[in-house]
């Protein structure tokens, strides 16, 4: 089959016109990669006015640092706690809130309130919730237990996990009940009454019907979410800073003090394009995976 | 901050109410300056920079801090001089790296800084700072210079013997002691049967624990703790750099400038630390200012070490001042003593110095704001606002007679203070500070969580080595050997 024949001209033309898009997108998208690869070989702190070329000793550097991957591992935690904990509370969310029910309306837009927080300012709320002596989640357990609670949950390693993943899973669940909720209103309802017509059970038809048909959904719920959860930062700030000690640094985390309270300059950079690496290979198996970028 | 918008509210108000006391107090000459004083010879040498309304732009700490600019000094200079003070507030925790992060993009953006003289060697290196000998000598600074408290003066004003700041705040740490409970009959009854020795305020750490024990086992059931103390890390860093080095210990050894903080004194102090803590209020670990001076002022504790604030909060120094009104309202007014803490050597925690910025594109301007803000005259007056947190620098303010009679109890106050300064023990100041800092205050949050003191030193240690190591050995050596030489580095 021939199409219609492009002159040189129409296509310099074509060209002409793409080109500014062009250029912001390498102004914006590869410029700064460019630039972040120059200074990750030399030796910038903003401190001092050394600009050497130091090869790979930044690459280097980050294998011998434990405390990086310590904060990697600590994101990772993050992650394979509070992702399934929020796809799971969200599911079961939308699953209550699928049937039609008085007031429905009403409690979704209360239920989806704390996605609009903005993470900091969820994290310094929590952080007060949880203070030694102000704290209500302290004065409650008072109540129950009778007696005057100065539980320290920023502080103690056994519960300064449970506290910033309590923090982060009230915040996102929503946002995972609410995908959730759409993918679950356009299963085909034909297809639930012919199973429950020849006799499927809940499990087997969640299973066989409804997970297939809101998997591309929840696919992309999963994986917007474990992309935040990567980067997470606010939350675990306002509450620990990171502490006590490292204990609960993330790589956003680490990746900050660095950058911007050492001004560690060309070793951030290193560490920066170390992410870009893990997470694009990540996103590439994740991607084929799920079957939605093809 | 969250006051921040409730503070500008007030802006007005005060600013109406301090500016024609200020202005006769300059017209005056309070202080016991002459007409050819420093203020005067900065005002007059400014007018013609100003001439066309100029606008000095300085970074000044956020919150009650930067009130002082806002309401008094700013108004003040540019009824004056005609050059308008624009105050950028940034919370102390950033100032460092807004300040090099303007610095590094040289817009020009700041003019006059303030500083904390710990980051001096690190600002100064970048070369952010701009030296100031030249124009001291050009604007007869030198002899009002020489009147700063010798502490602050020798040790927080240069670098490499150049001139890089003028001290501007006198921050020292004080023990504050509920005079009301030392003296009661019975409980020093008590205590000399028990200890054999006066219940008064404590002259060591081991008198401190005694004491401290003691007053909680008695005054518990009446909801008073013996004492309570920072313990959150950021606060917790000064307080253990005063105790160590009251202790004994030393940061380095000079020589290989290998880190000797895991030494057993400093052992010694955080298991004392963790171990004191059992008299102290619960939850203890988490406080910082406000926690801590809630527990103090609403007489929940006996004892505590703070900066010098909490003496003027306690004491009800215009408790009405709208500016403080999150200020938990003392109900110890009247029963605060003063005295040096334990060991007698305390803490010149932060504090602030006046500098110009290297990159400023009116540097004389500048200079003459923080001239005159520094001045005799200028200074007697800022460090009396009640809202601005600035503390007494200056022979004079410690004996200036308005602020003798603030309080009842202000004369001990200002004598304390001015002890202090005589014996106080500067903040470690290296290249790179805040990463040595920053391992220590690690490692306090992890003594909070229960960690083994040594190790945690140990591990201390092996930071600081490494950052020395990245630094380079014989750089932070020469750095660190200048600052020890220093009086104020090591108790003598």
């Amino acid at each position: 089959m021939s199409g219609p024949t492009v002159r040189s001209g129409d296509r310099g033309f074509r060209y002409t016109l793409v080109a500014p898009s062009i250029f912001v997108l390498l102004l914006i998208g590869v410029f700064p990669i460019v630039y972040l690869l120059m200074v990750s070989f030399q030796g910038l702190t903003m401190t001092d006015n050394d600009t050497s070329f130091q090869g790979l000793l930044n690459f280097r550097a980050l294998l011998d640092d434990t405390r990086l991957w310590q904060s990697l591992m600590h994101t990772v935690f993050f992650t394979a706690i509070a992702l399934p904990a929020e796809l799971l509370l969200g599911l079961a969310m939308a699953q209550l809130f699928i049937d039609r029910m008085p007031g429905r309306q009403v409690f979704i837009a209360l239920l989806v309130l704390p996605v609009v927080v903005a993470p900091i300012v969820s994290g310094a709320t929590w952080s007060l919730m949880f203070d030694n002596r102000f704290g209500p989640i302290n004065q409650i357990l008072g109540w129950i237990t009778g007696e005057e609670m100065a539980v320290l949950w920023t502080v103690k390693p056994h519960l300064v996990y449970p506290a910033i993943l309590m923090a982060e899973i009230w915040q996102w669940t929503p946002f995972m009940f609410l995908l959730l909720l759409a993918a679950l209103s356009g299963v085909d309802k034909s297809q639930l009454e012919a199973a429950s017509i020849d006799g499927a059970g809940w499990w087997s038809t969640f299973f066989r019907i409804v997970l297939p048909a809101i998997w591309p959904v929840m696919a992309v719920a999963i994986l917007i979410r474990g992309l935040d959860l990567f980067r997470l930062f606010d939350v675990v700030w306002a509450l620990t800073k990171g502490g006590p000690g490292t204990m609960t640094e993330t790589i956003s985390i680490f990746t900050y003090v660095k950058g911007f309270q050492q001004f560690e300059t060309s070793y951030t950079g290193a560490v920066a394009l170390l992410i870009i690496v893990l997470l694009t290979v990540l996103l590439t198996v994740l991607l084929k995976r799920v079957s939605i970028a093809r | 901050m969250s006051d921040v918008s409730s503070l500008r509210r007030m802006a007005a108000a005060v600013r109406f109410a301090l500016l024609p006391i200020a202005a006769t107090g300059m017209l005056l000459g309070s202080g016991g300056a002459s007409a050819a004083s420093a203020a005067q010879t900065a005002v007059d040498a400014a007018k013609p920079l100003c001439a066309g309304g100029k606008t000095i732009t300085i970074v000044w700490e956020a919150g009650l801090q930067s009130l002082d600019p806002q309401n008094f000094s700013g108004p003040m200079w540019e009824k004056l001089t005609g050059c308008k003070v624009k105050v950028v507030e940034v919370p102390a925790s950033e100032m460092f790296t807004k300040i090099m992060q303007e610095y590094r993009a040289g817009t020009g953006a700041y003019d006059a800084l303030n500083v904390v003289p710990a980051w001096m060697p690190d600002l100064v290196q970048a070369g952010a700072l701009e030296p100031l000998d030249a124009l001291v000598d050009k604007y007869k600074y030198r002899a009002e210079l020489k009147n700063i408290a010798p502490t602050y003066r020798d040790n927080q004003m240069t670098v490499n013997g150049k001139i890089y700041g003028f001290p501007d705040d006198g921050d020292v740490f004080v023990m504050y002691y509920r005079k009301d409970i030392f003296a009661d009959a019975a409980l020093k009854k008590a205590f000399k049967a028990q200890f054999k020795y006066d219940l008064a305020p404590p002259k060591t750490w081991k008198q401190f624990d005694e004491i401290g024990a003691f007053l909680t086992e008695k005054l518990k059931a009446k909801g008073t703790y013996g004492a309570s103390m920072f313990r959150e890390a950021g606060y917790g860093n000064f307080l253990f750099q005063e105790r160590f080095r009251n202790e004994g210990g030393r940061f380095f050894d000079g020589n290989t400038m290998k880190a000797t903080i895991n030494s057993p004194v400093g052992v010694k102090v955080f298991e004392g630390w963790r171990a004191e803590n059992r008299f102290m209020p619960p939850g203890v670990e988490k406080f910082g200012f406000v926690e801590n001076l809630a527990t103090f002022v609403k007489g929940e504790s006996a004892m505590t070490i703070s900066w010098p604030p909490y003496g003027r909060f306690a004491a009800g120094y215009l408790a009405n001042e709208k500016a403080l009104d999150w200020v938990p309202k003392t109900t110890i007014a009247g029963k605060v003593g003063y005295a040096l803490p334990p060991g007698g050597h305390p803490q010149l925690a932060m504090g602030f110095a006046l500098s110009v910025a290297s990159t400023s594109k009116q540097k004389e301007a500048a200079y003459l704001f923080i001239q005159w803000l520094n001045s005799e005259e200028i200074s007697n007056q800022r460090v009396k606002l009640p809202y601005a947190l600035r503390d007494p620098f200056r022979n004079s303010h410690f004996t200036n007679p308005e602020y003798l009679k603030l309080w009842p109890d202000a004369k001990n106050y200002l004598a304390t203070l001015q002890a202090g300064s005589k014996t106080g023990l500067l903040d470690l100041s290296l290249i790179q500070t805040d990463k040595y800092e920053e391992a220590l205050r690690q490692g306090i949050s992890r003594l909070w969580a229960g960690e083994d003191a040594k190790k945690i030193l140990d591990d201390i240690a092996k930071e600081w080595d490494t950052v020395t190591q990245k630094v380079g050995v014989d750089k932070q050596k020469a750095v660190y050997n200048a600052w020890a030489a220093k009086g104020g580095a090591y108790p003598k």
